[in-house]
């Protein structure tokens, strides 16, 4: 308050927390909705009692999805393809990143261009599909993992952060004999970490909530990605495909099958949850405002 | 004088490809880091770039994209004169334009709104609440979607308490646009914000200070400091934005419609989903795409000559 205030101000301070407040616990309900449901008694939620917290006390919610063996088969199946998915990005839009880095990198230019187009101009899905189909991916592990493994943003991305570290370090690595591969995996990519976190963690919370190629380009029950389990118990009434909710009520009468489908969503965003404390922390960084500007 | 130029530029030329030899010689392994992101470009980026042509074509699988015959404009026609081209074309259109209309100022005021806050505290813990939708997934959002407007759902609690009768809103056309926007925004708002609170940062704190000493308030140093702070981002989101008027995504949709709102939700994206991978109509479908990608292209284009000439903002 270095200056004097106005009542007007005043005023419009107070309707602006108490709007930031009303908009937060808007963003927040949802999800306290959804943890009283999975925990609520089954008899509460059928005389519609639940509100942000829990009426009663019920796990068989939990019990029962955590027992499904489809689950943890998701889960298996999400973390391999997050898992080499992630280590595939990174590690070849460094690949591309770093040479393009290099000012006098002669074909700079035309890799450039090369990689801009594809920023603009795309196949779009049939094509795509058709291809995939044509290279015989389908029903493979490679079909959750290629797909969008190189995107033009990226490899830019990582060129400007790459730009910014000295390039003296580069010449005196030369000077001391080391050659470019040496250079990039001793010297550029220990010195770009919070690059490297930020895009990794993006490209994990990417490849845990993708549930569409598994859609197109997965057949087997054995390889579906957790979104694909969550979509089936979710959305039951899709005719075509079989009830797992009923199969899971049979063995369980004291369940509500909200209890069921609200415990599994807990269950899915759970990981994310876990994450997204660490992404945060590169918020506050100021890697990703960085980036996005650029 | 002249050879003496012709010389000079054959010697720019030679001294041009020693570099070049000199390069892959001595630096060979950046050659090599290039190589596997090229080969991963030409075939999952190009490929499928050069596989559009078979929108001209009578596609079969055996003959391939090359072999296969061409027919002209034939798959177009065919998309203009069917039944469901005005209604999915009404109904992107309607959503796109609901969408943006709604959703795209919101980001803008919450972020002036967030510029506002004076405690760091309070604003991170706010970032933090709003970025969150964020990061779920497009099934649990359908699926908290599906579960508060069904009957005994939140949606209708609230319904009732106003005396409403509860009704099953995913099965309601009227409501399809609403819970499909509202949800949205509900999930981008946050995020959204995060472009234009970046451009503020970049607002030095001096000018707001000058702005005090000369008697601006608040109103007016949020008018002349900080909207002009962010014009510059709004006008390319909003062409960028514009381009993608008929690409309403089919995540969410391939997810929410049933056959009750059919009507209303059938979007193009959705459409060629449904007949391309699930009908196998392949080069009809992909002239469809073919088709959004050029209208998107003039949209973009003309929004950004007008931008240009209005604003001064522009993409190029």
């Amino acid at each position: 308050m270095r200056y004097k205030r106005s009542a007007g101000s005043t005023v419009f301070d107070v309707l602006n927390y108490f709007f930031m407040i009303l908009l937060s616990i808007a963003m927040l309900y949802p999800f306290l909705h959804v943890l009283s449901l999975s925990l609520s008694d089954p008899k509460l939620i059928t005389r519609g009692r639940v509100s942000w917290y829990p009426q009663g006390v019920n796990v068989e919610g939990y019990k029962i999805i955590l027992g499904s063996s489809q689950l943890w088969t998701g889960y298996r199946n999400t973390i391999i393809y997050a898992g080499l998915g992630t280590l595939l990005t990174l590690v070849f839009t460094s690949l591309m990143a770093y040479p393009l880095s290099i000012r006098d990198f002669v074909g700079r230019k035309f890799v450039t261009i090369f990689l801009t187009i594809t920023m603009f101009f795309s196949g779009g899905m049939i094509p795509t599909y058709l291809l995939i189909k044509k290279l015989k991916l389908i029903n493979t592990i490679w079909v959750m993992v290629l797909p969008g493994c190189i995107s033009a943003y990226n490899v830019i991305v990582f060129r400007s952060f790459f730009q910014g570290i000295s390039g003296e370090l580069r010449e005196s690595a030369y000077l001391d004999g080391a050659n470019d591969i040496v250079i990039l995996f001793k010297i550029i990519l220990p010195l770009s970490k919070a690059l490297l976190a930020t895009f990794g963690l993006f490209t994990i919370v990417g490849h845990w909530n993708a549930w569409f190629p598994a859609l197109m380009y997965l057949n087997k029950d054995s390889m579906y990605p957790v979104q694909m389990v969550l979509r089936r118990i979710l959305f039951v009434s899709s005719a075509s495909e079989t009830s797992d909710l009923a199969a899971m009520r049979i063995a369980q009468k004291q369940v509500h099958s909200k209890n069921i489908q609200m415990a599994t969503i807990i269950v899915t965003i759970i990981p994310i949850l876990c994450i997204y404390p660490f992404i945060q922390k590169h918020f506050a960084k100021g890697v990703l405002v960085g980036s996005l500007k650029g | 004088m002249k050879p003496a130029v012709i010389s000079c530029k054959n010697q720019s030329d030679i001294q041009r490809k020693n570099k070049l030899y000199k390069q892959l010689l001595e630096h060979w392994q950046l050659y090599v880091m290039v190589l596997p992101a090229l080969i991963y470009l030409i075939i999952f980026a190009y490929k499928p770039m050069y596989g559009v042509i078979i929108a001209f074509k009578d596609y079969s699988m055996r003959k391939g994209i090359l072999g296969s015959d061409w027919v002209g404009f034939i798959n177009f026609t065919r998309l203009f004169s069917s039944y469901w081209f005005p209604i999915i074309l009404k109904n992107t259109v309607t959503i796109s334009l609901l969408s943006l209309i709604v959703g795209f100022p919101a980001p803008i005021l919450l972020a002036l709104m967030v510029n506002e806050i004076k405690s760091e505290k309070i604003k991170r813990t706010f970032q933090t609440v709003s970025y969150a939708p964020h990061f779920i997934s497009t099934v649990v959002i359908v699926g908290m979607i599906v579960e508060f407007s069904s009957v005994d759902g939140i949606f209708n609690d609230i319904r009732a308490t106003f005396g409403l009768d509860r009704i099953p809103l995913m099965a309601k056309k009227e409501y399809f646009r609403t819970l499909y926007v509202g949800s949205g925004i509900w999930q981008g708002l946050g995020w959204g914000s995060i472009i234009y609170l970046a451009a503020l940062s970049g607002v030095s704190p001096t000018l707001y200070d000058v702005a005090d000493i000369d008697g601006a308030n608040r109103w007016q140093k949020m008018i002349h400091i900080t909207w002009p702070a962010i014009k510059p981002t709004t006008t390319i989101l909003l062409i960028l934005n514009l381009g993608g008027i008929l690409g309403v995504g089919f995540q969410k949709i391939l997810l929410m419609y049933n056959t009750n709102v059919m009507e209303v939700a059938d979007v193009i994206s959705t459409y060629v989903y449904r007949e391309g991978i699930q009908g196998a109509r392949f080069e009809y479908t992909t002239a469809i795409g073919l088709f959004i990608s050029a209208i998107s292209f003039v949209f973009v284009y003309s929004a950004n000559l007008i931008s240009r000439k209005v604003s001064e903002n522009s993409l190029w």
